[in-house]
Formats: structure tokens, C-alpha cells, sequence
């Protein structure tokens, strides 16, 4: 084998399950050069997808050692498995612990098997189980923590976090260059892309800010929020939401939020999973009643909820209600998406914040086919975000060796267009750093860029 | 339809046949011949002209099946009009219709010749001949993908559009890496033949041109009776190599992986050999009359039996002079034709096994009407979809076949000529029976019959549809108005 694996730069990865989560995997596992194989029951599903992507497929049951031998097991480094089934994925998993040396992931969603998650991991063998209702329940928690932020995700391991809000109209932002923000004000802030007109922009110093542009900002949680309120953004804690549909992430959502002391009201159409509710979530008020009708929302008190959070099953009807919620309450909305697709229509709408389960899902594996990627020493490569739209990135890279880059203060290092430096993170501290700072040997360094393929730290200088 | 990403490889594919035309320029150096300069030339000019075509990256690198068709099918037209100029303008042969239909002859692994003496060939010449063979064994395409880098799953539709058989299926995941294992395949299995034929003491330069031409499947020999002077141990070893070269591919990947044993299981695989055994077998027995010794009939039928089941169409004895049943069995060889997956031509053993099933299977219905009973094969269940295309090859086959001979007839040659000309061109063998027998050639037919074997030729080799879309009316609407792409999908 090793003859033909020269260049060899990825993984061999088998993923069980070409559904709309599958699918996501192989088109973004595909862009960082993974070898891939696919199998799924249903062959023009694996038709469809071997005529789409670069991966070979097999037609079978994933859970099949036999299938499994043919999808080359035994040369595998990992197996995820995102069937429709729980059970499936499980066991997909585990015969693929005894019949190959591969790490295993699996997709379980069903809240009887979420409380036992470690539990599971553990006897199972597994490197990872993924739960998209609860990822998703604890991004929309984030987001009413911070509610004029779009989006907030972890950043450098925690360490800081990438903020996304919308400048409007009265926006102390609105009409500014960057440079003239004052150094007291984005002393340790780093606003990273501007989103305008479906363009992602790279700042620098001159770059001026409008309304209606989305930006990112990067930071610590503390640094961000005093930013956004020297901007004149509201920023408490949401103090009561209204959740409708209590589906599994519904639950997942109001646990969390109860935890943070936020008022949570439930209205649920069926009366007897009302009742379920109200056992598993006692401090939570409980409708039952149909949230899409406008009366019932009014009355439950629509107008004057600071969150409104439709998770009902059907994409659609949660547009409608955002779009509806939109005219009548001031209150952070966020939507959830469970169909990735007609990206643009979306964005068009103006909902605000979306979640979108599947993505969250496949961002978390992918996020640990990185992790695993450069514990192999494929690449230095350490993590890697997509922006919006997968028009820019983040990558942070670790600096093993000093290079043309490093030891240069940054105001002396001549960047490249539309790359960014956005954070350094040495001995465990996060620096947003200014002019002055410099990149180490031992940091890892986090750059924000548009260009493609950029695999070096030594990549971004001129 | 993406019109500039078929450029494109247009142009990729013009950028790898300069460099393939600078290869005989060594032999012309060796034997101090200056035609070989000519080659210079015309690689210059492919050169400059796929450079032109590159020089504008595609926006859009999304590519379908039908784009897969087209640029194959114009393609394998480009390089033949390409390749065939070096005989032309170098006067080695004076029209240039037979340097075409030589150069297609070549590059489908065909091996039919309108030369009447090779022997009168300068040497880089006969070396481009054969090395036409080389390349159009694997094919242009697989190459191309072995070599470029290109993202984007559908490329899978260039290969498919390109290599024979039913259903194209990758070795590992990558194309590329697929394409570069099967290219190392062939190139390590050609080098084993020519080290061996250099050990039976055949001279280096007929041993690499024989290599070259067993390895495409070919059948363009150096001399002018094709194999018959040759001693009888490098007769064995070329039979030995051809049939191998017939072999499914995947078998091989299969073995140099340790699975032997399902490289071994291959249904296609073993019907491929069980065939040739049985024709041997026939055929030895109907000539040992003439030979007189068993050992002597069991080479000639040996070497006839391989030489045309894979396509190749060497000869090492002038079999048309042969008793009917022993022609009628190499006829029947002909279209049969070798694995899918090889290098060879054909209907290919594997269509044969699915409609064999089919029949059988057809028979079992009218005994038990309500029975269901799915094809398998390789204990694999057959899709749906691969037995209708199945259906459709041989329908299709069935037409273009019929219409082939209909066109040539006009000619005026005797039937059997006729229908073996055809059996000959569209099976990418080379030599048929009577007029077009072994030790004639096909320079008796006239330019329109010439251009029509031509067609089928590259038909053949490409496994029809691809060289049939572009007579499709919608195919040409397609590619003269590109349906215009949503803007958000074009490139800032």
C-alpha cells in the first residue's frame, strides 16, 4: 500500500449513512483530502453521491462485517456513523472496534440514550458521540445568553469566542472606520470578517463600516461583551423564552435555559407529551395548545417575550412563526433548520439567528477529523472554522519551528491581502494581538482568511 | 453543458500528446533517421494549440455525464487527427485518410493497417504505431486524471465515459489514485513482457513495439507477417501476456493486495479463461490435421484463440485458410471480446454472463411465472440499472452493426469481407477474414467505407455512446446554447 500512498495527506475515513448529515461530511471531509468511502442501503443513494464527490461507495448494510471488510475496514482510520437509527450507528460502531484498528463515531439522538452518553462512549469503545439536537439546544442557549449576537461559537479552545451581530441603523459602528474606533474601545477585540452583500471582507484600519453589515467579532467573552456595549448593543441575559414544540430539542433547549435561570414557557399541540414535559421539566410552564395559531400566541404573551424559540419538526412552519414573531415582539428569535438547502432564499429572508442541527453536526466531526488529522502529523494545521457561508476561514496552526513569520512584530510583517492575524495563544493565554505583538516558536496562532488551501503559517506573508 | 471545462481538457489532453510525440523522437536518434524531426514539429504545434486552450481556467469545474461523453468521444477525435499527422507529412503514408485511419487503428487498439508492407516503415514511425496502441489501451483520460490535479467527484464521469464495461468501479477512494494504480499496473506488467521477450532473444526494438502492442491489446506488428517468423517461444510468451492483458484489471489490484482468493472468484475472470480453454480446445483439434503435430496446432490455436478474444489481433498463422468451424469459433471470439476492465475490446465477457443470466433466468419465468429471482453476480445482486444498459449495448450494438455493413456493402466486396471488416473494426481486432484476412489489410476499401470503420472504430473503443451522443441533435443544441447558470452559482 505504501507505494501508492506517497502524497498521502488524509485519512481513510468510512462513513455509514448518506443522508443529508452524510452528505455534508463528504463534501466538507472531501475539500481537506480525506479518502472516503461511503455505504448506504439504498444504491442510487451511492450512485448519486459517487457521481457528486470524489468516494468510492458501497452498497450495503453498515453494520455488516462483510460490508464493512469490502468498505476496507481494515485500513480504515475512522468510521462515522449517522444512519437514521440510533441502535444502527451503535452498532455500526462497535463492529467496526472489532473488526478494524479505527477510531468510531456515532450519531445518537434519542434523549433515552443522552443522559447515558459517557457511559456508552466508554463501554463501547467509541471516540465520539455526536447529538445534533443538543448541539443545536446549547448554541440557541449561548446565543440568548449574548441575544444581539447572531451567532457566538467557542474559539481557540474555548479560550475566546467569535461573536456574530448585525450593525444597524443607529449603530454608534455605523459609518466608522475601524481606526477611528479609539484604542480604549477595541483595545482587546479583533473584528475578524464583514459580511456585506454576500461578500466576505477582511478589515483593515480603513475599512468603514455601514448598516446592514454583519460583523465578527473575536475576543474573550468579557472583552466582547463590553465592545458590543460601548457599540450600544443590548446585552443581559434574556429573562424568560418561549419555546414551541417540545420535541427532543425543545427539552434539551428549556433544561439549559432553566439552568440559567431563564423563565421558560412550553407550548406543546399534544396533550399527553404535555404531560411527559411537565415531569421532565417541573420548573417550566407547559401549554398545551397550538403554538401556530396567532391567537394562542398572543395570548401566551408573544408581545412581550424576550426569546421566542419555534422548534417545531417542520422547517417551514418555524419560518412562518419567525417571519410572524418578527412583526409583533421585540425579543431574540431564533429559528431552526433542520433541511440544509436553498441557502440564499434563507439568507434573504432576514430571519436573524438560524440554527441548523446538521451542520452543527457535521461541523462537530469534523472538527475531531482535524484533531485526528494532526496527531497523525499530516499538517500543523491544529483546528479550522468556516465562516459564514464557508467564505472565510479561521486556522489556527501551531508554530513548531520559527519561520519568516515569526519573531517580526506584526505591524512589520508584510501580510498578504485578506489574511488576518487574528489571535495568538501562547502558554494557555489568549493574546488579540496589536502592532506591536509578535508570533512566537511554541504559539499557536489563529489566522482569519478568504484565500483557499492555505496550509502554513509561512503561507500568509508576502 | 460546460463548455469551457471540455476545452480545458481538450487542451490538457493536446499538452500530454506533444510530450507522448517527442518518445519516438529517441528511436529516430538511435537509428539516425530525420524524419523523426517531423515529430518536433507536430508536437510543437499540439503543444502551442492545447497551451491556447488553457490558458483560461474553467469557472465552473462541474462536470456530468453527458460532459464526460462529449469531451471523451472529441477528444479520442483530437488526438487521432493530431497523431495521425507525423505519417502524413513525413509522406510514409501519402493520404491522409489511411494516415488517420492508422493512427485510429492505433489509439483504439485496433490494429487494422492499410499498409500492405510495415517492413517498408522507417523505424520511429513503426514505434509511434505501436505506442498509439500503448496509450489507447488505458486510455488518454486515465491518464489524464492520474496525472492532473483536479477536484470535484465528477471526474468519475471522464473514467466512466472512457473505460469498458457495464459498471466502472474505483479500486480505492480517490480517482486519482485509482487511475495512477491502474497506469502502474500496465506499465509494471508491459516492462515484465519486454524484459521477457528480450530473454527469448527478440531484438530490443520489436521486443518493446510488441510489448507496447500486446499491452494496448493492440496488434500493429513490426513485420510484415505479423507473427508467423517469430520462434515459438516468443509466440507463447505474447499469447501468455495477452490473455493477461485481457484480464479484468481489478483482479490485479485485487492480487497485489493480498486477495487472491477473490481475485480468483471473479465470475468474469473465470469465464474469461473457461472460454479460451474451450476454443483452444476446439480449434486445436480442427487444425491438428494441418499442422501434423499436436504442439504446433496447440501454438497456432493458442496464439489465434488469444490473439482475437482480447482483441488483439496478431497472427501467427494465416487463418483464414483454416476449416470453417475453427473460423466460425475465432468469429464468435471476436465479439465476445475480453473483461470489462482490461485493455482489451468486445462486447466484454461480463455482458455476455448478465445476458446469459438474463436468458436463464427469462426461461425460469415461464416455468414458474410468479417466481422473482434477482441476477447476481460475484454473489452481488446485478442493480437494475446495469442490466438495462446491458440491454441497450447490445440493441444499440446490434444497429450500429447492421448500419456499418449496410454502408460498406457499397463497396461491392464479398459478404464475408464485409461482415468481418466490421466484426474487426467496431471489436477493435484488426484482422477479419477473406479480403481483410490476416495477412491483407484494408486499403482494398474505399474513403467513405474508410471513414464509416473509422467510426466504429472509435465507437467500439469507447463502448458506443459516447461517439454516438455526438450525432445526437440535442447534444449539439446543448453545447451551442449552454443553458445559462443562476448568478449566485458563477464565481465572484
Amino acid at each position: 500500500m505504501a507505494l501508492f500512498n506517497k502524497e498521502k495527506t488524509g485519512l481513510n475515513i468510512i462513513i455509514v449513512g448518506c443522508g443529508k448529515v452524510g452528505a455534508n461530511l463528504v463534501t466538507q471531509l472531501i475539500r481537506e483530502g480525506h479518502d472516503i468511502t461511503v455505504i448506504d442501503k439504498d444504491s442510487s443513494r451511492i450512485n448519486e453521491i459517487t457521481n457528486l464527490y470524489d468516494v468510492m461507495g458501497v452498497t450495503g448494510n453498515g453494520a455488516s462485517y462483510t460490508v464493512q471488510m469490502e468498505a476496507g475496514i481494515k485500513d480504515a482510520d475512522l468510521l462515522i456513523s449517522v444512519t437514521g437509527s440510533d441502535e444502527l450507528n451503535m452498532l455500526c460502531c462497535t463492529i467496526a472496534e472489532q473488526s478494524g484498528k479505527c477510531s468510531t463515531i456515532a450519531r445518537v439522538r434519542t434523549s433515552d440514550y443522552s443522559r447515558e452518553i459517557g457511559y456508552l462512549r466508554d463501554k463501547l469503545g467509541l471516540a465520539m458521540i455526536v447529538n445534533p439536537e443538543l448541539e443545536a439546544a446549547s448554541e440557541a442557549a449561548n446565543i440568548l445568553g449574548m441575544p444581539s449576537a447572531l451567532e457566538v461559537n467557542p474559539f481557540a479552545k474555548g479560550q475566546a469566542q467569535l461573536v456574530r451581530f448585525k450593525v444597524d441603523e443607529g449603530n454608534v459602528l455605523n459609518g466608522r472606520a475601524l481606526i477611528d474606533l479609539g484604542r480604549k474601545n477595541t483595545e482587546s477585540i479583533l473584528i475578524g470578517s464583514v459580511e456585506r452583500d454576500g461578500e466576505v471582507y477582511i478589515p483593515n484600519g480603513m475599512f468603514k463600516i455601514r448598516s446592514e453589515d454583519i460583523v465578527s467579532v473575536i475576543g474573550t467573552r468579557k472583552s466582547v461583551v463590553k465592545f458590543m456595549e460601548y457599540t450600544g448593543m443590548h446585552n443581559q441575559a434574556v429573562r424568560n423564552a418561549i419555546i414551541i414544540g417540545g420535541g427532543q430539542s425543545g427539552i434539551y433547549l428549556a433544561t439549559l435555559l432553566l439552568n440559567m435561570n431563564i423563565a421558560v414557557k412550553i407550548i406543546e399541540r399534544d396533550r399527553a407529551r404535555c404531560e411527559e414535559l411537565s415531569v421532565l421539566l417541573p420548573k417550566a410552564v407547559i401549554i398545551n395548545a397550538d403554538g401556530t395559531d396567532e391567537e394562542v400566541l398572543r395570548e401566551e404573551g408573544l408581545v412581550n417575550a424576550e426569546a421566542f424559540i419555534p422548534l417545531t419538526g417542520i422547517d417551514e412552519q418555524n419560518i412562518i412563526l419567525t417571519l410572524y414573531a418578527k412583526k409583533i415582539c421585540k425579543g431574540k428569535i431564533i429559528t431552526k433548520i433542520t433541511k440544509i438547502g436553498f441557502p440564499e432564499i434563507i439568507a434573504n429572508l432576514d430571519l436573524g439567528s438560524v440554527l441548523y442541527p446538521k451542520k452543527i453536526t457535521a461541523e462537530a466531526i469534523i472538527g475531531y477529523v482535524r484533531a485526528m488529522r494532526n496527531s497523525r502529523g499530516y499538517s500543523n494545521i491544529e483546528t479550522m472554522y468556516h465562516l459564514p457561508d464557508d467564505a472565510a476561514e479561521a486556522i489556527e496552526f501551531r508554530i513548531d519551528e520559527s519561520n519568516k513569520a515569526t519573531d517580526v512584530p506584526l505591524k512589520d510583517l508584510e501580510l498578504k491581502k485578506n489574511f488576518l492575524v487574528a489571535c495568538i495563544v501562547r502558554d494557555g493565554r489568549t493574546i488579540i494581538p496589536g502592532g506591536s505583538d509578535y508570533i512566537k516558536k511554541g504559539d499557536s496562532v489563529v489566522i482569519i482568511t478568504t484565500e483557499k488551501g492555505v496550509t502554513d503559517i509561512s503561507d500568509i506573508v508576502r | 453543458m460546460n463548455r469551457s471545462m471540455i476545452r480545458y481538457l481538450l487542451g490538457r489532453v493536446l499538452r500530454i500528446e506533444a510530450i507522448l510525440l517527442l518518445l519516438p523522437l529517441f528511436i529516430s536518434f538511435i537509428y539516425h533517421e530525420t524524419l523523426g524531426l517531423m515529430f518536433v514539429a507536430v508536437a510543437l504545434g499540439s503543444f502551442l494549440l492545447g497551451m491556447i486552450l488553457t490558458i483560461h481556467k474553467p469557472e465552473s469545474t462541474v462536470f456530468y455525464l453527458k460532459e464526460g461523453c462529449v469531451t471523451c468521444a472529441m477528444s479520442w477525435i483530437t488526438l487521432s487527427l493530431v497523431g495521425a499527422l507525423p505519417f502524413y507529412l513525413t509522406g510514409e503514408i501519402p493520404s491522409y485518410t489511411d494516415a488517420l485511419f492508422e493512427t485510429i487503428s492505433g489509439f483504439t487498439t485496433t490494429g487494422a493497417s492499410i499498409l500492405a508492407d510495415v517492413e517498408v516503415l522507417s523505424k520511429c514511425m513503426l514505434f509511434w504505431r505501436s505506442f498509439t496502441h500503448w496509450i489507447g489501451g488505458m486510455g488518454v483520460l486515465v491518464f489524464l486524471l492520474a496525472i492532473i490535479p483536479m477536484s470535484g467527484g465528477s471526474n468519475i464521469n471522464l473514467m466512466r465515459a472512457e473505460s469498458p464495461g457495464p459498471s466502472v468501479g474505483k479500486l480505492v477512494p480517490k480517482i486519482k489514485s485509482t487511475a495512477r494504480i491502474l497506469y502502474m499496473i500496465y506499465m509494471a506488467m508491459t516492462l515484465i513482457e519486454f524484459v521477457a521477450l528480450l530473454i527469448a532473444r527478440m531484438d530490443a526494438f520489436e521486443a518493446i513495439c510488441t510489448a507496447m502492442g500486446t499491452a494496448g491489446t493492440g496488434g500493429f506488428g513490426v513485420r510484415s507477417d505479423s507473427f508467423a517468423s517469430y520462434s515459438a517461444a516468443e509466440q507463447w510468451i505474447v499469447t501468455i501476456f495477452m490473455i493477461l492483458f485481457g484480464v479484468n484489471f481489478n483482479a490485479y489490484y485485487l492480487i497485489l493486495f493480498g486477495q487472491v482468493g477473490r481475485a480468483f472468484r471473479m465470475e468474469e475472470v473465470r469465464t474469461y479463461f473457461c472460454v479460451i480453454l474451450a476454443a483452444i480446445a476446439i480449434i486445436m483439434f480442427d487444425t491438428i490435421h494441418i499442422y501434423g503435430s499436436f504442439f504446433t496446432a496447440l501454438t497456432h490455436a493458442s496464439f489465434q484463440v488469444a490473439s482475437i478474444i482480447t482483441t488483439t489481433g496478431f497472427a501467427s498463422a494465416d487463418f483464414d485458410l483454416w476449416d470453417v468451424t475453427s473460423r466460425i469459433v475465432l468469429v464468435m471470439l471476436m465479439f465476445i471480446g475480453a473483461c470489462a476492465g482490461s485493455t482489451g475490446g468486445g462486447i466484454k465477457v461480463s455482458r455476455f454472463v448478465i445476458a446469459a443470466k438474463t436468458v436463464f433466468k427469462e426461461i425460469g419465468g415461464y416455468i414458474h411465472s410468479k417466481s422473482i429471482k434477482k441476477l447476481t453476480m460475484d454473489g452481488k445482486p446485478v442493480e437494475h440499472e446495469v442490466l438495462r444498459s446491458v440491454n441497450v449495448f447490445f440493441i444499440t450494438y446490434i444497429f450500429l452493426f447492421g448500419l456499418s455493413t449496410l454502408l460498406i456493402s457499397i463497396d461491392d466486396h464479398d459478404p464475408v469481407t464485409i461482415f468481418t471488416a466490421v466484426t474487426a473494426t467496431i471489436n477493435n481486432i484488426g484482422p477479419g477474414l477473406s479480403a481483410v484476412g490476416p495477412t491483407q489489410n484494408f486499403a482494398c476499401f474505399s474513403i467513405s467505407s474508410k471513414y464509416v470503420l473509422m467510426f466504429d472504430m472509435l465507437a467500439g473503443r469507447l463502448e458506443l455512446f459516447p461517439m454516438l451522443m455526438l450525432f445526437t441533435p440535442n447534444v449539439w443544441k446543448e453545447f451551442l446554447h449552454p443553458t445559462s447558470r443562476p448568478t449566485y452559482l458563477r464565481k465572484k
